[in-house]
């Protein structure tokens, strides 16, 4: 198996995004895949941005600490990378004598800990001294007159300076594919499709790349697969739109925040839809003035029989509160997708963390049923989203589906027929299109769950008030008793309607258990198949539902298991925490990061050698720029 | 045996004005022939939030939050813009807690109406100031003089967008009807501030009080044609600021000549109003019927 890392970085807004997007187009039609996980800051322009791709013949859910290929067009990214670098690095000829003191961008301390790594080595602090450290540690430097390059092409096109620089990140992507042997077809390909109704930035591009690909000899020889079934290239934002739009969502509204709004914007510029039976329809999406306008006009939305949710991350999560709680005492099924990020308060807003799963659980005051998943990886994102809007329609009552920021900016190449397999659409208990007279729309039942029927199809009653069968204000201590307990136990129905693998994954047998949920899974599943290499045998159990939690499968499936070691990336091992309180089981180590940035396979692999070795109790990782 | 098990005992206190309010209500809706299939009435919290609760006829309710009565109005109107959507908040509700919600309902023109009991105090914790007390004002609930200014619903309202902006007496059970059937036909969003005596905690503003200064606005409320705008916007905020010894009732601005949040969705959806949200079918035989595949090419690689 091959599983090539390569780095692109530079400034915010000088088209980092693009250039990887391209890269990942140009090895997708040579039949590779890639997963790319990218890092920014919370900056409009200027500030250090950086996508780490790594390239295989197989699908790959995880990122490496180091990098093969690094490849960069201007001095910082140089600077902030230079020491994770193993292979080659491609570099601004012309930037040389610039120093790590001169830039202005770069934080203090980490110009200050980077310098030192080439003082402590004999170098001064320059890109050149940098080109000399790699050198003596047998990495190779390509260098790039990336200035005369893009000189020549604003001579030809007669081009903008300003407009053409945009492009210089794609002499960078150029001499990457080069160096990895890859035929060239493809990039000119993806570039045509890209700017296929802009001839300008066509051609602009295809000379950039031209030039890239002059600048670098092959030096992997990366041969092309045959691909037969189609492939997408898909981040998780968009997964999870899709998901919600496929699971039939018509109602969204948001209030702006990072990293959730790319999902809204992203339903709202495709909101018209196309059906099977070729009825016309769309998603209605509302910016709100704020997020309690956001949850609460999404619960309205649900009264009305639509499918309704809303997506924000850690702050606006934090205002939903008491909307949520609303939505619970009046069983409203509202999906709230929930982008964790770096918290607390606006915390890292462009960094990844898994602090707020008990805040998921806990979400709103009171005693209520509370549907919380959270999501693994690309493909999971995009049927939990859907999944989601059954359990809170099964189950009438809020549903919040937990995707990290991590995987929310990561870009994976998908299969395109894995995603919709078997997705059903199931709405629980409803009355439509009219009901009884004298409906009641809290009905006594025996499960919990009574039949819904919508506003304009029957009389009925909400409040937040406690309330009798009516939906009329009661503060009657018997119903209160029946009413408060129904409201709970109708979370068994979402127990029974899951499967188990929807429950957790459950992936080995060994007896060392990683206990996981959420992003870590990418890197523990790499992770596993390289420690098979050193004869290490490991089992994972990703815990895809929190509430109701899988008590009996999670129990059965750290029966008699030597050690259980949590991965995860805050510090208190949440779901962990929530392990022992459901089942009274202990993890006996632990893998905690919560430094804003993923766990990569190469950590994993280290911290269970270091932990089958030592038997480190908590083994805390600090790797990611 | 079955007692009361369909309406709610109304226990507003005696005298309040929100009796007045809640007949003008019911005999809008009786007189427009609105039922449950066609109208749903949205509230908020206090003792106007139980307005719903109360409402003789077969009608629905959705008694929501502190202030956020408007953010869930918003979220039904629009998944199901066949319902007509009427409001009843607080003063406190509507200008206190939920004021950003009125502010940019005025800027979304969706077509609802609000009705506010405004009664100048927060009578469900025991009296004390709402936003539209007059600074200085002592009440017999307020351990000190109000030491806030008020707010003037009128002109926020005409300012925000609003596009339909009257006052009310509680106790002129007509007028308030009136201005309710007009609020419901109304293209737009719709204010109707009503003053109302809290005869429990505000001892000042009292039914008698109202009575002797309030009179009926004869201005020409509405815009005609676009170029009177602002003309008219001015005259509303200008009788908007009338004061205190003098209380105009009636409809102080009006202009239908505003896009609809509705039509500006269907700018973007054609068939928005003939097949909202709530009314389409998402599955067939358990399937999804929406297909994605046009989506997914939009992404596809190889």
């Amino acid at each position: 198996m091959l599983r090539l890392s390569w780095l692109i970085g530079g400034a915010q807004g000088t088209g980092v995004d693009t250039a990887a997007n391209l890269f990942g187009a140009a090895v997708a039609r040579a039949g590779y895949y890639i997963f790319g996980s990218r890092e920014y800051f919370s900056n409009i322009k200027g500030r250090h941005s950086y996508f780490t791709v790594i390239v295989s013949d197989l699908p790959q859910h995880s990122i490496d600490t180091t990098v093969d290929i690094l490849a960069t067009f201007d001095a910082e990214t140089v600077f902030q990378h230079f020491d994770d670098v193993t292979g080659y690095m491609i570099y601004d000829k012309a930037q040389g004598n610039i120093g790590v003191d001169k830039i202005r961008s770069i934080e203090g301390s980490i110009a200050k800990s980077q310098a030192k790594i080439l003082e402590d080595n004999g170098y001064g602090i320059t890109v050149a001294d940098v080109v000399k450290y790699l050198s003596g540690k047998g990495v190779k430097t390509i260098p790039i007159d990336y200035g005369t390059i893009m000189g020549n092409i604003i001579n030809e096109l007669k081009m903008n300076p300003f407009v053409a620089e945009r492009a210089r990140n794609m002499i960078c992507v150029g001499a990457s594919l080069a160096l990895m042997g890859f035929d060239e077809e493809h990039i000119e390909a993806a570039i045509k499709q890209i700017f296929a109704k802009k001839p300008e930035f066509l051609k602009l591009n295809t000379l950039a790349v031209e030039a890239g690909i002059k600048s670098a000899q092959n030096a992997y020889s990366i041969k092309e697969l045959k691909v037969t079934k189609s492939r997408v290239q898909l981040d998780g934002n968009t997964l999870s739109a899709l998901g919600k739009i496929y699971g039939g969502l018509r109602f969204q509204s948001y209030y702006p925040i990072t990293p959730a709004s790319d999902e809204s914007t992203y339903i709202e510029a495709n909101q018209l839809l196309q059906t099977k039976n070729n009825e016309k329809q769309g998603v209605v999406v509302i910016q709100t003035e704020d997020e309690l306008a956001a949850i609460n006009a999404a619960v309205g939305a649900t009264l009305t029989g639509s499918r309704a949710a809303t997506a924000t991350s850690g702050p606006g999560f934090s205002l939903m509160n008491e909307g949520i709680s609303w939505a619970g005492m009046n069983e409203a099924p509202v999906l709230i997708t929930y982008y964790m990020r770096g918290a607390p308060a606006t915390g890292l807003p462009t960094r990844s963390g898994q602090s707020d799963l008990k805040l998921a659980l806990n979400a709103g005051h009171g005693e209520f049923a509370r549907i919380v998943i959270a999501s693994g990886d690309h493909t999971e994102i995009f049927s939990d989203a859907a999944l989601a809007l059954n359990l809170a329609e099964i189950a009438q009552t809020p549903a919040i589906h937990i995707i990290e920021k991590t995987l929310a900016n990561a870009y994976s190449i998908i299969d395109q027929d894995s995603l919709q397999k078997s997705i059903r659409i199931e709405r629980g208990k409803i009355v439509y299109p009219e009901a009884p007279e004298h409906y009641k729309r809290f009905a006594k039942s025996e499960d919990g769950i009574s039949p819904r029927a919508f506003l304009g199809h029957a009389q009925m009653y909400y409040t937040g008030d406690e309330h009798d069968e009516y939906g009329h204000i009661s503060e009657d201590s018997s119903n209160r008793t029946w009413i408060y307990e129904k409201r709970i136990k109708k979370l068994e129905q979402v127990d029974k309607y899951l499967k188990d693998d929807q429950k957790a994954n459950i992936v080995g047998d060994a007896e060392t258990v990683l206990l996981t949920w959420g992003s870590p899974k990418g890197a523990i599943i790499d992770a596993i198949e390289e420690l098979k290499k050193d004869n290490i045998q490991i089992e994972m159990v990703q815990v895809r539902v929190f509430s109701p939690y899988p008590k009996e499968l999670v129990i059965n499936s750290l029966k008699g298991k030597k050690r259980i070691i949590a991965v995860e990336n805050n510090f208190n091992a949440q779901g962990a925490e929530v392990l022992t309180e459901q089942t009274g089981i202990m993890p006996t180590n632990y893998i905690l990061k919560w430094n804003g940035r993923p766990m990569t396979r190469d950590e994993i692999v280290n911290s269970v050698k270091s932990i089958l070795k030592d038997n480190t109790k908590r083994v805390i990782l600090n790797g990611g720029k | 045996m079955e007692v009361n098990e369909e309406a709610c005992f109304n226990d507003w206190c005696p005298g309040c004005g929100d009796f007045g309010i809640l007949r003008g209500v019911e005999s809008a809706l009786s007189e427009m022939k609105l039922d449950f299939t066609d109208a749903v009435l949205v509230s908020g919290i206090g003792c106007s939030g139980k307005l719903p609760h109360f409402v003789a006829g077969p009608m629905s309710g959705v008694h929501t939050l502190h202030g956020r009565a408007l953010a869930f109005a918003m979220g039904i109107k629009l998944a199901n813009p066949s319902l007509k959507v009427i409001v009843d908040a607080g003063d406190g509700d509507t200008y206190g807690i939920g004021v950003g919600h009125f502010v940019s309902a005025g800027r979304r023109n969706v077509s609802m109406t609000l009705i506010v009991h405004d009664n100048r105090v927060y009578g469900l914790t025991k009296g004390q100031a709402a936003p539209t007390m007059p600074l200085g004002e002592k009440t017999k609930s307020l351990p000190k003089p109000n030491i806030n200014g008020p707010i003037n619903p009128i002109a926020l309202a005409v300012s925000s967008g609003y596009t339909y902006v009257a006052r009310s007496f509680a106790y002129d059970t007509n007028l308030t009807k009136t201005l309710i059937k007009e609020a419901v036909a109304h293209k737009g969003m719709a204010l109707i501030d009503i003053l109302q005596p809290c005869p429990t905690y505000n001892d000042i503003n009292t039914n008698e009080w109202y009575k002797e200064r309030i009179y009926r606005l004869e201005d020409d409320p509405e815009v005609h044609n676009e170029s009177e705008t602002l003309a008219k916007m001015t005259q509303a905020i200008k009788n908007a600021y009338i004061g205190e010894d003098k209380i105009p009732i009636g409809v102080f601005y009006k202009n239908e000549l505003v896009p609809t949040y509705e039509d500006r969705l269907k700018e973007n959806i054609s068939n928005y109003l003939t097949n909202y949200p709530a009314m389409q079918k998402i599955e067939e035989k358990g399937g999804s019927v929406t297909d994605i595949t046009n989506l997914l090419e939009a992404r596809k690689v190889i």
